[in-house]
């Protein structure tokens, strides 16, 4: 302990003249490097809990549909494909501006930069107006999980023959207190009848998208304030670690996308 | 090592008190941020890959591979997956803990679903609720719980009303 104490103060005068000691670098670290080192790990480690977060979702999605691939299949033809694909490419182009945002970044191009921001934020937009148009559709359909099944847990008032959206609930039988089916039209204009539980499907997929919906705004909300500080020019060659971060925040929006887009979109019997 | 070299005086000193210059990889040595900048035409090189293998993803689900389809759908994604994080994540050219930090998080996450999935595909050998027993040979029942059931959801359900549907529910749905 002596031998730090007594290095302590030669170690700060060597520091600061070793290495000009930047407005950017704060005073526990040593250098640049070191802070920068040290962003990244808290950066990854946090992506790692988002995984895990999602994950809980990929682990009910993987057990629901064990349980019960039939209503997967049949329920996973109310998403529209096209619509999905093109979501995908729209979030993969903002993921490529934002890398192409750290590379400017890491250039010190301060222009080009905030020129690729506006466009990852932009697509960021697109991405939920078609999410919107999507949403839109299943409400006006009346596939939302809960009553909207007519379960007679939660619809007493939906009776036989009336109308949630444009889905028309049916009993089974003639007892009134038996749950709703769904007569509806998907996405290929063929009509399907779909059992009480195919509320699950929906429930796993308003939710699983939902949260991704969630982030791409929070996504955006960040690199929103990337944008605002790099016009503010806080950011340089040596210092783009806030771009960095940013970015990789919205590169694991991708990633999530990546793999909803197929497990609900894609994968069932094809037409 | 190279850090301290052009301050002979003061190295010693850095090196008794931090003792970690040692282990310094090569870029942190003026301590200045070292990264690798790959080419704007790289970047877009990736991205058309990805696009093409979104393409491919979605005209594979035209065709029926049965049980295979979950497989092939996720072998394309992680393949995508793959290269966000390699190339745009930066992991190519990141630290290795970086890379591992990551892949723990994936590492857990299949801990936690196959756990999972084999509990509930098992559970119903130990847990009478489910209607199994605890040997399938002996048909021994399980101790404590309810009676075993033999109510199906169909019972609950009831069977899909009359109609016009062309589409059973069920899984019996022919197109």
């Amino acid at each position: 302990m002596a031998n730090v104490s007594e290095s302590l103060p030669e170690k700060a005068g060597h520091g600061e003249h070793a290495h000009a000691h930047p407005s950017f670098l704060q005073h526990h670290f040593d250098t640049p490097a070191q802070q920068f080192n040290a962003s990244k790990l808290g950066m990854w480690i946090f992506i790692a809990t988002e995984i895990l977060m999602f994950g809980g979702l990929f682990c009910a999605y993987a057990i629901w549909r064990g349980l019960e691939p039939d209503i997967f299949d049949q329920s996973h033809h109310f998403l529209n494909k096209i619509m999905g694909a093109t979501n995908t490419v729209v979030l993969l182009f903002s993921s490529l501006t934002a890398a192409l945002a750290v590379r400017s970044s890491q250039l010190g191009k301060r222009d080009q930069t905030s020129i690729y921001l506006v466009i990852t934020i932009l697509c960021a937009v697109v991405f939920l107006v078609v999410k919107y148009f999507e949403y839109a559709h299943k409400f006006h359909l009346g596939l939302l999980p809960g009553h909207c099944f007519g379960h007679p847990y939660f619809s007493a008032a939906i009776q036989n023959g009336h109308e949630v959206g444009t889905c028309l609930r049916i009993h089974s039988d003639e007892t009134p207190g038996s749950p709703l089916w769904v007569r509806a039209i998907d996405e290929s204009g063929h009509e399907q009848l779909l059992p009480p539980r195919a509320n699950m499907f929906f429930a796993i997929y308003f939710v699983m998208t939902g949260l991704h919906a969630v982030h791409v705004v929070i996504g955006m909300s960040i690199l929103t304030w990337v944008l605002v500080k790099n016009i503010r020019g806080r950011f340089s060659k040596e210092y783009f670690t806030p771009v960095d971060l940013g970015a990789l925040y919205w590169h694991l929006v991708d990633l999530v996308w990546i793999y909803l887009f197929p497990l609900l979109y894609l994968v069932g019997k094809p037409d | 090592m190279a850090t301290e070299s052009h301050q002979p005086p003061s190295a010693s000193a850095v090196d008794a008190h931090t003792g970690h210059d040692a282990g310094h990889d090569h870029g942190d040595d003026d301590g200045a941020v070292h990264v690798h900048i790959a080419s704007t035409q790289f970047y877009v090189g990736i991205f058309v890959a990805l696009v093409c293998l979104t393409i491919l993803t979605v005209k594979v689900s035209y065709y029926d591979f049965g049980a295979a389809n979950v497989i092939v759908a996720l072998l394309i994604a992680t393949t995508k997956a793959g290269l966000v994080a390699t190339f745009f994540m930066h992991l190519r050219h990141d630290k290795l803990f970086n890379t591992l930090t990551f892949l723990a998080a994936f590492l857990f996450l299949a801990i936690f679903i196959v756990f999972t999935y084999d509990d509930l595909g098992r559970r119903g050998q130990v847990d009478n609720d489910y209607g199994g027993t605890i040997d399938p040979k002996t048909g021994l029942a399980a101790p404590g719980g309810l009676p075993a059931t033999t109510a199906t959801i169909n019972d609950v359900e009831g069977e899909p009303p009359a109609g016009p549907a062309t589409t059973p529910a069920g899984g019996e749905k022919k197109e």
